[in-house]
């Protein structure tokens, strides 16, 4: 069972790599963390339209409130 | 991340949101709700799950980044992925990268991106507020689907309308993430905002209908829809005005119902074309014409479908866009206006073109579409043209398997040339093939027409009646069949020229062969001119012949006759004139008939020569034919016979001139004898010169010419029909002639009592004679014997025998007397028929007749009417 649960991991340490390159490839802005998070959600059957959309009204959001935070600054 | 773990996903979006943001869990609490009523609310996508899609985008992403060594590596990489079976959605994996991806190139301030999402009418203004345009994908869809907690969140109760959309402004969540930024200018730019707020994936139904404003995309979409033929949530069509409607419930502008009203009626147009080729695509009975102009409908069709799609795929860009788009490629309706004129003027052509072809098939088909070709209009024309040549080359392979090969293979009739399957090989040439008027294209005539039937059915008459087996290729050189449409093409455009050439060079090789046939294997006109000789008594020496030996044999009668006892006659009278030299094929053919027997007849009355025809001549000498050959026959014979008889009588008359001159008491009898014999022989003379060479030769030599010239078998037959319509005609025989031919019949049978009555009269006087003679000669012994010669009972005995001799002679004169005049009282009356006809030569026959005038004096209708007709005649010149 050990085996079978390493080769298990090494198989999802793989996917991630790989997924992490085309993450990196496509310019996405994706940590590692985020990134598997957002895998997680999808592999949950989560819309991913509807994740890309949160995703990138939260960055706006962040990077607004940033915005205003340094004009105030 | 030892496995992907089940934590909930509201855990986990919890810590997406601080990951992303940076913040802590407390102050994500507002992104967090958002993060959830977004995702709850979009659960569904609605785009394809196909990861083959996805990765195909990505690389041309990439490729659009002009990244091609990035798009080799991502396919590398998406290999791997492929090999390794961990992620359970791929695709919506790729789907998330792809849709966070950025083009590095672009500059990523996002701020900025925000005023180009107004871009559209909007000033600049940074006080808009940009999440509530961003949100439609989010909000529009499946709304009923929320939960009830997260609406009251909302305050918009659902998008049921957009006007509650306007209506109350941005939702406050958004508005609580942007904090300075409010939507102060919100209300006025809402109008504009609203063309964008369409959402991009909705399909048509999921809108209700109520809205009360459209926009201009949503019309192009609607439109585009429209043009294939399908409703759209706007427009539909409406049954009993059969035109596509704007739904009355929606507000539009005037310009904008007019402008969509005119787009709409290329989907009009497109449904009228598509019901003619869906309908008669199951229609079996449509034929190989038929089917082709549905093809080419079909093409049409295509390549209007092709440029749907493009327009489609147009929209589809800009969708996929989104927010960066500019206006100046977008679709608007005039934009469309402009494009699809084009379409337009063709499919209105297409229309037309099915209205006027409806229920025609065959050459009708190909004729309504030539017909629709004669316009000025240089794109009409090269369109119907197009449809013509693909309309018109199966005609033309039949026409050219007719015309090469003479086969006919029209199961659904659309040929003009029709074959009647009854029909047997000897009636082939008359019967069989026919020309069916109603499918014949108006770009071929009727004389080309003509001609086509002829080729055919001269080598359908080569094959099966002929048993010609030459392969048609020897017979012409047949040239490159229309194997394809664009041969078809040519040929139509040069109608006059090469196929004309074509079906006349055709014409004339098949033709000529056909005769040279005919007349090589068949010898049609060796045939010909043995009925000229042999029927119509051409030969005469083979007649006179014949005559003579026959005479004693046909003065028996009928019922006494048998065939094989005249069949044997004429052989001998074959063999013993210059008949023997004639062809054996066509001596073989000669034989005796013998017709009909009524009581009383004699052999004379139903003695006939016949001739035997089979085969391909049979085609030049039908039945009816013959029949008219067998009647001209009996009459020239019975002609003839008279002509024999009286050349008896005057033999008679010579012979016994000299012998009967020693009783003086017979010479007015015999006085009257040789008048009227005489005027028999004149009148018999002038018929036969009439009928031999006024009719025979004159018409023959006509015939004989024709049939050297000819250029087809119909020539032949025609000029045939024609010599024996005339020859008919001309001998009394036809129906108006009928009072004539009794006239003539009457005469000849006078002729015949007279005959007997002479005969008669000279077998009495011989016999007188003969008995004076004994008497004399007796006398002239008993003188030399030394006796008295004569004793007074023989003497009284003697002068008894003459007195009763004398007695009787009164009453043959009165016989002659009679016979006399009862001829000439009919041939009088033969004679006013005569002048009266309406055929010039009987009329010079009646000059002949009476050249010295002879009956007229007797006659005073003769005169009358000589005098009359010669008085009209002079008068016409």
């Amino acid at each position: 069972m050990a085996s079978a649960a390493n080769t298990n991991l090494n198989a999802v340490r793989e996917t991630m790599d790989v997924l992490l390159e085309i993450s990196r490839l496509l310019n996405t802005g994706l940590d590692m963390e985020s990134l598997s998070i957002c895998v997680r959600l999808c592999e949950q059957g989560i819309n991913p339209e509807a994740l890309s959309a949160v995703i990138k009204e939260l960055r706006k959001a962040s990077e607004s409130l940033k915005a205003s935070e340094n004009c105030t600054n | 991340m030892a496995t992907l773990d089940q934590k909930s996903p509201n855990v986990l979006l919890q810590s997406l949101c601080c990951r992303i943001t940076g913040k802590s869990e407390a102050e994500v609490a507002h992104q967090f709700q958002y993060a959830v009523r977004v995702i709850g609310s979009n659960y569904a996508p609605t785009i394809e799950r196909d990861e083959f899609l996805v990765s195909e985008k990505i690389k041309k992403e990439l490729l659009k980044q002009r990244r091609e060594a990035d798009a080799a590596l991502f396919s590398e990489l998406h290999r791997k992925l492929q090999t390794q079976s961990v992620l359970k959605h791929r695709w919506s994996v790729l789907y998330l990268l792809l849709s966070l991806s950025e083009d590095p190139r672009k500059p990523s301030s996002r701020v900025g991106n925000y005023g180009a999402l107004f871009a559209q009418a909007l000033p600049r203004d940074a006080h808009s507020t940009p999440f509530y345009c961003t949100r439609p994908q989010s909000l529009a869809l499946g709304y009923s689907e929320r939960g009830a907690a997260l609406s009251a969140s909302v305050g918009t109760s659902g998008i049921s309308s957009l006007g509650v959309y306007t209506l109350n402004g941005p939702t406050p969540t958004p508005q609580s993430l942007l904090p300075p930024q409010s939507a102060a200018g919100g209300g006025q730019s809402l109008g504009s905002r609203l063309a964008w707020t369409l959402p991009v994936s909705c399909s048509p139904s999921t809108l209700s209908i109520d809205c009360l404003n459209v926009s201009e995309t949503a019309l192009v979409r609607d439109i585009l829809y429209v043009f294939q033929g399908i409703d759209g949530k706007f427009i539909k069509m409406s049954g009993p005005d059969n035109c596509y409607k704007i739904d009355s419930k929606v507000v539009l502008c005037k310009s904008l119902r007019d402008t969509s009203s005119r787009l709409a009626e290329l989907g009009w147009l497109h449904n009228k074309v598509r019901k003619y080729t869906d309908a008669r695509s199951l229609d079996r009975a449509f034929g190989l014409v038929g089917q082709s102009f549905c093809a080419s409908l079909h093409q049409e069709l295509k390549e209007y479908y092709r440029l749907l799609s493009v327009l489609h795929s147009q929209l589809q860009v800009e969708d996929d866009q989104g927010m960066n788009v500019c206006t100046e490629g977008s679709l608007t309706l005039r934009r469309l206006l402009v494009w699809m004129y084009d379409p337009k003027v063709r499919l209105k052509t297409l229309a037309a073109l099915v209205d006027f072809c409806q229920g025609r098939k065959g050459g009708e088909l190909a004729s309504a579409v030539h017909s629709y070709g004669k316009t000025g209009d240089p794109q009409m024309r090269a369109l119907v043209h197009h449809i013509l040549s693909l309309v018109s080359h199966p005609i033309l392979n039949f026409l050219y398997r007719w015309i090469y090969d003479g086969e006919l293979e029209d199961t659904y009739h659309e040929f003009f040339v029709a074959s009647d399957p009854n029909v047997k090989t000897d009636r082939l040439w008359h019967d069989k093939y026919s020309l069916r008027k109603s499918m014949i294209p108006t770009f071929i005539t009727m004389d080309q027409a003509r001609k086509v039937l002829l080729i055919g059915k001269s080598i359908n008459f080569l094959h099966q009646v002929c048993h010609d087996r030459t392969p048609p290729g020897k017979i012409t050189a047949a040239s490159k069949s229309a194997d394809t449409p664009k041969d078809a093409a040519e040929l139509l455009s040069d109608l006059e020229g090469a196929f004309q050439e074509k079906i006349d060079a055709a014409y004339f090789d098949t033709s000529k062969y056909l005769l040279d046939v005919l007349n090589r294997n068949y010898l049609l006109l060796e045939h010909l001119q043995a009925m000229r000789r042999y029927l119509l008594l051409g030969q005469g020496d083979f007649i006179r012949h014949l005559m003579d030996l026959l005479k004693p044999e046909l003065a028996r009668p009928a019922t006494t006759l048998y065939q094989h006892n005249l069949t044997g006659i004429l052989e001998t009278a074959v063999r013993a004139t210059n008949a023997q030299f004639d062809n054996a094929e066509i001596l073989k053919r000669l034989d005796v008939r013998l017709l009909e027997v009524s009581p009383g007849d004699t052999g004379w009355d139903v003695f006939s020569l016949d001739y035997h025809v089979d085969g391909p001549i049979a085609t030049v000498f039908t039945r009816e034919c013959m029949g008219h050959y067998l009647r001209v026959f009996n009459f020239l014979w019975r002609a003839k016979r008279m002509e024999y008889t009286l050349t008896d009588i005057w033999k008679g008359q010579m012979c016994n001139a000299k012998l009967l001159k020693t009783m003086p008491e017979l010479s007015g009898v015999l006085h009257q004898c040789h008048i009227l014999a005489s005027e028999m022989v004149h009148f018999i003379h002038q018929m036969q010169y009439y009928i031999t060479f006024e009719v025979l030769e004159c018409s023959w030599d006509e015939l004989w010419n024709k049939v050297q010239q000819a250029q087809d078998l119909d020539h032949i037959i025609a000029a045939h029909d024609v010599f024996l319509d005339t020859i008919i005609s001309r001998c009394l025989l036809d129906s108006n002639s009928r009072s004539l031919l009794n006239q003539l019949r009457a005469i000849f049978d006078q002729i015949i009592e007279f005959q007997s009555a002479q005969d008669s009269l000279y077998r009495s006087a011989l016999e007188e004679l003969t008995l004076r003679l004994q008497y004399e000669e007796k006398k002239r012994q008993r003188d030399e014997e030394g006796q008295w010669a004569v004793t007074e009972e023989q003497e009284a005995e003697e002068k008894r025998r003459i007195q009763e001799f004398q007695d009787t002679i009164p009453k043959m004169c009165s016989q002659l007397r009679i016979l006399t005049h009862f001829y000439q009282s009919i041939v009088q009356q033969f004679l006013v028929l005569l002048m009266t006809s309406s055929d010039e030569s009987l009329r010079f026959l009646s000059f002949r007749l009476d050249f010295n005038e002879h009956y007229r004096a007797r006659e005073p209708r003769l005169r009358a009417s000589l005098g009359a007709n010669r008085g009209r005649r002079l008068s016409n010149i």
